[in-house]
């Protein structure tokens, strides 16, 4: 077995870089506020280390932006490197708070090699703009120590790895610190002393756990790490360190997420058709905003799209300190077929579905409605405005079987101002709805009126006269 | 240069009064002979706006585009109706034969959410055919529409009121339409592109009521106190 280790020395440092371009220095403070935890290249330039306290800091970089470090933000950014690492790599273990497991060495034929996993590997963190140590190693702590040293290389010579284990420092190898103190007084100073010593007296004299881990370390002692399974859902959280008051600020991060979300699409063979777009604010309950598409979609164009004419159609209301996109909904994709039984290809079916969630985006969901007919006498009931859908299969109406209607017909009952000058059809009674309390009874005719237009009237019982449609 | 020249006359953009010559513009036709033949032969100009003007709903004007329609709907492309004045009625429209799957009805608030919707639909290749009341539109926003129906290949029917016949207009056809004796409809074409106009015919609407035209009103005798008797 040989295991790869990614070590992120500052993976909230990287995510936050990397969602909105900043001028100044950065550095990340531990949840009391009193020392950097991490600090990125300009911080650095400017003197800042990590463990320095936060007030020196300041002095050295007035103009210092600085975030507190969230243990569950953390949680869910390494969970979001994992989600994309998993698509080159099946065994799969994170190691919070910053740090992942991958088992290469069944992927070895796979990619042709080492060196082309451990490429592959190094082009994908560059796309992701993230800072990442590696390092390779045949158990899952020896990769891991040698990571965290940054001494990782890409060989699988265990004589080499070996090599490079034994020349870390004993502050490195993760022991228990009271252990450590007590090798080091007994005047052991790297790794290698430690391998060197009789594991019996190891245990006897220092402690079993030490021992455990020496020997999980050498690999004599099995070490099994689970793997791990994308949850499935697609969650995406980008924080401003300056407030975003215009929706082009927003754009530029959902950017990013949207084309990682395609991505994962791509990967899953999956569509979908709703996304979440929550918009936080600092005094304010955050916006939700849904963006429904009418058809499975996966391309982040299109997303894009929405959510432009979306937040167009609502300005922000207040400053945005994040955004957090999550998607739930995943539809299986078909597979494109030539054509389907109305003669359809796949470009129509799919402009369809473009055009109708652009207008749906811009006027609203009830601006577009289909009409069906109902089974109803009643001529107000006997017809319905739906949710627009794709077409599938045309409906089996007789026309004969319907009664002569007018095509247009009014929203309701006009009163009859004139006097027709022609009659044509009639009487037909329309009487019913006595079992939902919304009683019809009139007499239904055709009638010219003196513009020249065939109006469709009814006399109701009290003898007054309405037009209630239009034959147009 | 002269290239351009001849593309413009055989598109019949340049309006030539000595000469009266068949284009070549994409159209499709009526299902109205009668109309047909008043236009060169053609029929609703593709690509290009069609304006009907009417003083009032009810005078067969749907009739005028219901075999359009129909063809649009049984080819699986969609008719939109934007921002109709009345309810299209669903029962009525399956009666004539109209795909209802394929036809969508938009409301919009104002008239800018109304172009950009018709601009919209007008560039899709989805699009079969659009119905649209406009209410008031500046001359602007004709034109505006006209570039938009130029970018795609769809047949666009405005309908507007009869006082707009003296406003000029960039439409490609311009049909006033007024009800005539026997229910039927009188067509007055205004305008066409490539051609005189002035042409008149009159389409026979009777039967969207069943009205037999040969025969004299049915209810002689109408229940109207006071009616023709």
């Amino acid at each position: 077995m040989l295991w790869l280790y990614l070590h992120f020395p500052h993976l909230l440092l990287d995510h936050v870089r990397r969602s909105q371009p900043i001028e100044n220095a950065l550095v990340i403070v531990e949840g009391t506020g009193q020392h950097v935890l991490q600090a990125c290249p300009l911080a650095q330039d400017a003197g800042i280390q990590p463990g320095m306290r936060l007030k020196t800091a300041l002095g050295l970089a007035p103009e210092l932006h600085i975030l507190q470090a969230d243990q569950q933000q953390q949680a869910q950014l390494l969970e979001e490197q994992a989600r994309w690492l998993y698509h080159y790599v099946a065994h799969l273990t994170p190691a919070p708070p910053d740090g992942l497991w991958a088992e290469v060495s069944s992927l070895q034929r796979l990619y042709g090699g080492l060196a082309a996993i451990w490429q592959t590997v190094e082009q994908a963190l560059a796309e992701h703009q993230l800072t990442a140590w590696a390092a390779l190693g045949h158990t899952p702590l020896a990769a891991r120590l040698l990571a965290r040293a940054g001494k990782g290389e890409c060989s699988a010579d265990k004589g080499h790895i070996t090599h490079a284990l034994a020349q870390l420092p004993l502050t490195a190898a993760e022991f228990d610190k009271t252990d450590c103190t007590r090798l080091n007084r007994l005047g052991l100073e790297t790794l290698g002393d430690v391998f060197a010593l009789p594991q019996k007296e190891l245990a006897r004299r220092l402690s079993p756990e030490l021992l455990a881990t020496v020997q999980k370390i050498q690999g004599t002692r099995p070490d099994p790490r689970a793997p791990w399974q994308p949850p499935h859902r697609f969650r995406q959280r980008a924080g401003f360190i300056q407030e975003v008051e215009h929706t082009q600020g927003l754009l530029f991060a959902l950017q990013r997420i949207l084309a990682e979300l395609e991505e994962d699409l791509c990967w899953r063979q999956q569509d979908t058709d709703t996304l979440l777009l929550v918009l936080q604010h600092r005094h304010q309950e955050p916006t939700r905003l849904r963006l429904r598409t009418t058809g499975p979609e996966h391309r982040a164009e299109t997303f894009m799209k929405l959510i432009r004419l979306k937040l167009d159609q609502q300005p922000l209301s207040a400053p945005v300190v994040s955004l957090v996109l999550v998607v739930r909904r995943f539809i299986s994709r078909e597979a494109p077929g030539g054509q389907d039984l109305l003669g359809e290809t796949q470009d129509l079916n799919e402009a369809w579905h473009t055009l109708i969630s652009r207008l749906q985006a811009r006027l609203g969901e009830q601006a577009l409605t289909q009409l069906s007919p109902r089974p109803d006498h009643r001529p107000e009931f006997a017809w319905s405005a739906g949710e627009v859908k794709r077409a599938k299969n045309p409906g089996e109406v007789n026309p004969q079987a319907l009664p002569r209607r007018p095509l247009w017909l009014l929203p309701g009952p006009c009163p009859l101002t004139e006097t027709p000058v022609a009659w044509f059809s009639g009487p037909e009674r329309i009487s019913g709805g006595w079992w939902d309390g919304q009683r019809v009874q009139r007499d239904y005719y055709i009638a010219q009126l003196p513009g020249g237009q065939l109006a469709w009237v009814f006399r109701d019982p009290q003898n007054a006269w309405f037009v209630h449609g239009w034959f147009g | 240069m002269s290239e351009l020249l001849t593309t413009l006359l055989q598109d019949a953009r340049v309006w030539q009064g000595h000469r009266h010559r068949t284009t070549t513009q994409p159209a499709e036709t009526t299902g109205f002979q009668a109309l047909d033949n008043q236009l060169g032969g053609l029929g609703w100009p593709r690509g290009a706006l069609s304006e009907c003007l009417l003083d009032a709903s009810g005078i067969g004007e749907l009739q005028l585009v219901m075999p359009l329609m129909k063809r649009m709907t049984e080819a699986g492309k969609t008719v939109f109706w934007l921002n109709p004045p009345h309810t299209p009625y669903a029962p009525a429209l399956a009666r004539e034969g109209v795909g209802l799957d394929n036809l969508v009805v938009i409301h919009t608030e104002d008239t800018s959410d109304f172009l950009w919707t018709l601009e919209n639909c007008l560039r899709s290749p989805v699009t079969g055919l659009v119905l649209a009341w406009p209410g008031k539109l500046a001359t602007r926003d004709v034109r505006r529409l006209q570039l938009a129906s130029e970018a795609g290949q769809n047949v666009c029917v405005l309908f507007r009121e009869r006082q707009q016949a003296e406003q000029n207009s960039p439409a490609a056809l311009r049909l006033e339409l007024m009800p005539d004796a026997q229910q039927g409809l009188k067509v007055n074409v205004l305008k066409r592109r490539g051609s005189w106009s002035g042409q008149r015919c009159t389409l026979a609407m009777a039967h969207r009521a069943d009205i037999r035209v040969q025969e004299a009103p049915r209810v002689v005798q109408g229940p109207w106190p006071g009616a023709t008797r």
